[in-house]
Formats: structure tokens, sequence, C-alpha cells
């Protein structure tokens, strides 16, 4: 699977380079507009693979929680913004009055709870100004803006009507396969 | 009672006579400071204010006097650069027609840092990059002769402007690739996804002429470069997150990418100290020092702020010293910034929003500044 999934990848990146911005768009449009479309999507199942997530040290001060308002959550492992949870909204729920981005990005985040890897995508809840509260600023596995389907830099209220950042959800997807 | 009565009288009385004995308070003359000349210790501290994020703006600081000299507005998740002179700052953000909501406009403004006026602006395509300050949101061709501009919808392209006329010339498509790297008069490089470099080399009018595609140089899976790279003579220095440090020389119709190098040695990988923040390097060109503010981490730690920064040598590419920042009292470096001059200094912005400022030969702390603003991610100067 893996090798079918480096094979897609690499042609992917091949024909992108290759093609016109309308195509890429077009690409792009496919790819990254929501739930519906979620097992098209390039996952990431390298997770598990590798080092330890974070700082040891932070990890060591901040225990597994379940509490959505907390930056500790197993679901926030790469949230970097304002927990929804903490501006009237909640992990997966965006605040009264704001519009959730219809684009986003997508990563995987571990439960420890089920020991089971999660597909999460992080969109952002858009039309007003930063919430303030609850800040988080977790990265595993984010990378670059030059890989934008990994990277939380992005404000991903851009193509809104109201292009404005308020604050971030982390929604589940389904499990990711091994 | 009748005592204490007259003992306050005479405590007024005295009180007065003081009064009466000195000489008033002249009337003052409200006035408007003048920036004080241009020197190499200024430096211009952009400020995300990530808590309010519609309201970033650049506090410029002098080095010298630990003064702040004046602020720039920059509105909403900008871009921010010097032109080649120093003589223009220019932002490249976005505004709301009601403040936080409404119809937002893309515009570039232009500062004259001898006044702090902006003075110039063009409105862009609703297509500009609204992502964390780097060198690479817009820059300038060597001569002037165009001002370029990253867009992110999230199909990447550029704009060309012309910061004489003050129009947009053309938008240029960059195949998934991002970022504005100018280079000579009239090229672009932008990073690929792929590893590798996007070059498009522009006519007299600023339109494509051609494009070309580096070779492969980095893996964005494995070890992926920041995505804010370090000036240095003729080039950058691109540093991944596990420390390799990838020298690009951009003075060439080509970038020629030179052999990468460690900034870690075995001990220090087994005791994982990596590169991070958000402005993760600076180099002294005469020098040839660069500085990178470093932590202990590992997956996803790329953003926390340097609890010591290394100094390195560029020729040797041996580290010639390490600073602590715990014992000076500051957090974690998250933006570092050298001075070009022959007494340099280093400047440190920290994530409880400090900017701490450093003799760049010694590494002794010379002076703190406390709330540089809430979130100081970017330090430039000329």
């Amino acid at each position: 699977m893996r090798s079918i999934d480096r094979l897609f990848e690499k042609s992917s990146r091949a024909l992108a380079q290759r093609t016109s911005r309308r195509s890429l768009l077009a690409a792009l449009g496919q790819v990254l507009t929501g739930a519906a479309l979620i097992p098209l999507l390039p996952i990431d199942r390298s997770a598990r693979a590798g080092e330890a997530p974070s700082n040891p040290k932070a990890k060591a001060a901040n225990p597994v929680t379940d509490d959505p308002k907390s930056c500790d959550y197993w679901k926030y492992c790469a949230v970097d913004g304002f927990l929804c949870s903490c501006c009237g909204g909640s992990s997966n729920s965006c605040p009264p009055g704001t519009a959730p981005s219809p684009i986003t990005w997508i990563g995987t985040c571990h439960n420890p709870g089920d020991d089971r890897d999660y597909i999460v995508s992080y969109n952002d809840c858009c039309g007003k100004v930063s919430c303030g509260n609850c800040e988080c600023n977790r990265n595993e596995r984010e990378k670059p803006m030059y890989r934008p389907s990994r990277n939380n830099d992005l404000n991903w209220c851009m193509a809104n009507a109201d292009s404005n950042y308020h604050c971030s959800v982390s929604v589940i997807l389904g499990v990711a396969e091994k | 009672m009748r005592t204490i009565v007259i003992r306050a009288a005479l405590l007024s009385l005295a009180s007065c006579a003081r009064l009466f004995a000195a000489a008033p308070l002249p009337a003052e003359h409200l006035t408007l400071t003048s920036m004080p000349p241009d020197n190499l210790h200024r430096i211009y501290v952009l400020d995300e204010a990530f808590f309010n994020e519609i309201d970033a703006r650049v506090h410029i600081f002098d080095g010298d006097t630990y003064r702040r000299l004046g602020q720039i507005d920059v509105g909403f998740t900008p871009g921010f650069n010097l032109s080649p002179d120093g003589k223009t700052s220019v932002a490249a953000t976005t505004y709301f027609a009601r403040g936080s909501r409404g119809t937002r406009t893309d515009v570039v403004e232009f500062t004259d840092n001898a006044t702090l006026k902006t003075t110039h602006e063009i409105v862009l395509p609703p297509k500009r990059a609204m992502t964390l300050p780097t060198y690479f949101n817009l820059g300038f061709s060597a001569d002037s002769r165009f001002l370029y501009v990253s867009y992110v919808t999230p199909a990447a392209s550029f704009g060309v402007l012309d910061p004489a006329k003050y129009t947009v010339i053309d938008e240029i498509d960059t195949a998934g690739c991002v970022l504005v790297i100018p280079s000579g008069p009239n090229r672009v490089s932008s990073i690929c996804e792929s590893g590798n470099l996007l070059t498009v080399t522009l006519d007299a009018q600023g339109h494509e002429a051609s494009r070309a595609f580096s070779d492969v140089f980095f893996d964005a899976d494995k070890d992926p470069i920041f995505a804010q790279g370090v000036p240095e003579t003729n080039g950058y220095a691109f540093i991944s997150f596990l420390g390799e440090v990838h020298e690009v020389d951009f003075s060439g119709a080509q970038p020629a990418i030179r052999k990468p190098w460690p900034l870690l040695a075995a001990a220090d990988k087994a005791a994982h100290w990596r590169p991070g923040g958000q402005q993760i390097g600076a180099i002294h060109r005469h020098l040839n020092r660069l500085y990178v503010p470093m932590h202990q981490g590992g997956e996803g730690s790329h953003k926390e702020g340097g609890t010591e920064i290394w100094v390195f040598d560029l020729s040797t590419h041996q580290r010639v010293a390490r600073w602590p920042l715990a014992a000076q009292k500051l957090s974690g470096v998250v933006a570092i910034q050298v001075s070009q001059d022959e007494a340099p200094l280093l400047f440190a912005a920290d994530d409880r929003s400090e900017l701490a400022v450093f003799d760049a030969l010694t590494g002794k702390l010379r002076h703190v500044e406390k709330q540089m603003g809430q979130t100081p991610w970017l330090i430039l100067n000329n």
C-alpha cells in the first residue's frame, strides 16, 4: 500500500509541476473540499512511525486528557491556533456567527484511549477576528507551506467570503487504516 | 485637638511656601518627533498580533539607545520587507471593509522609513498568501525595478508589480511551488513540495520569459526545510527540521545548490537538539557566522523557541559558541537577526514577546525590551 501511495504521490507532484494553475485549482478543488471526498485523500500513514512526538519534557508535564478545552487533547495533535471549544463552539463545531472553512488540511492523530490512529480534518472557523482564547500550538507531522495539504500556517479561511480567522476545530473523519 | 489643627495649618503653610518659592514649569509646545537618521542597529520587528490578528504592526527599534522609534500598521497576516536601499518598507496585507468583516481588499502599502508615513499603495487581486511572515512573502528585484508578491488561493502563483508606477504587471503561475525568492534583476524562485526550486525568469516588461526546476535537494517527508531562509552572501541558507544546512547560491542564472552540512554532531542528535521557531537563523556576512535558536524536541517541535543560541562558522561548519538563554531569564527564542556592522548586535525575540539585544561577538546580554507586541515573529534590518 505504501508503495502505491508513493507512486501516486510522485506522479501527482510531477503532474502538478507540468500543469497549469487552472488545472491545479481543479485538482485542489477535488482534494480539499471536506469530508465527502476524504477516502480519496493521500493519508499520512507515518503517524506512529519513527520518533516520539514533540518535546518529551512537555509531554511529561502534560498527561493525556479528554478535555476538549485543553491543548493536550489527543485530537489537537497538529492545531496551531485558538481552540473553538473555548470560543463558543466545540472541538468539531464552529462558534455562532462564524462560517466553517470549506478547504482545509488533513492530519493523523493517535487516540491513546483506544490506541487507534484517526484521520482528522483541521478546519478553521471564519468571519470574526481571532478568538484569542485557548491558544494551542502543536505541530505533529505538520509540514511547511510548500506542502499545503499538511500545513497549519496558512489561513484556511482564505477562500471564505469573510476570510478573517477566528478559531480551529479538529473533526474526526475516520480511522486511519494501517 | 487644638494642637492637631495648629500643626496641620503650619504644615499647609510650609507646603505653600515651597510652592511659591519654586519657579513654575514653562508652558510646553506640542511637537512632532522626527525619525532619527538611519543606522545599522535599527530593526523592524513584525508583531503578527496573533490574538487580534487584523491589527498587526511593525515596531521600529534602535539597538543602541533601546528606544522605540515608531510604528507601521500592517493589517491582517501581513508579509513585510524592505527595499534594497532600506528607505522604503513594503507590507502586503488585507483589510476588511467593516474592520473584522466585509469586503476583502488585498494591498501592498509603501511606507517612507524616514517619516513613517504610508505614501503609496497597489491594490492586488484577492489572492495574497495569508500565512506567517518570512523574507519571501514579498520582495524586490535587486534593482528595485519589480516587486513580487506571493499568492496562495490555495493554488500558488505570484504577482509582478511595478513599484515606480504602482501597478500590477502580471500574475505568474508557479505550478504548486510557493513564495517569492527574488534574485538578480529579473528572477524569482519558489519552493516546491517535491524538494526543489522553480525559477521563473522575466523579460524586461516583467512577464515570464522562461522557467526551470532545480535538482531535488531536500526531502519534504523525511526532513523538510523551513520555508524561512537565512540571507547570506549571494543567496540563502535553508535549514531543515533535523538541522541540515542547505546553502543555495542565487547569483547565477539558475540556483546553485551546495552540499548540505549538519548543525548537529552525534551527541547533539542523541540529546534531541533541533532548530526551531519562526525566523530560524541569522548570518553575519563578513564574520561568516550563522546564529540558530536551538531546543531539545522531537516530531512536531519545529516551532518551539530556542533555549540556546548556537553559533557556527560558515567556512568550517564548526560550532564556535553556544549561548544558553535560561540564565538570562529569556523564554524560547522564536526570531533572530544580526546587524551587519563591525560591532554587531544580535536581536532575539522570545515567545513571551521580549526582545533581547546581545553583543553578537561575545553573547553578552545588553538589554531586554519587554512587551514587543504580542507575537514578534520577524525581525528585519538593513
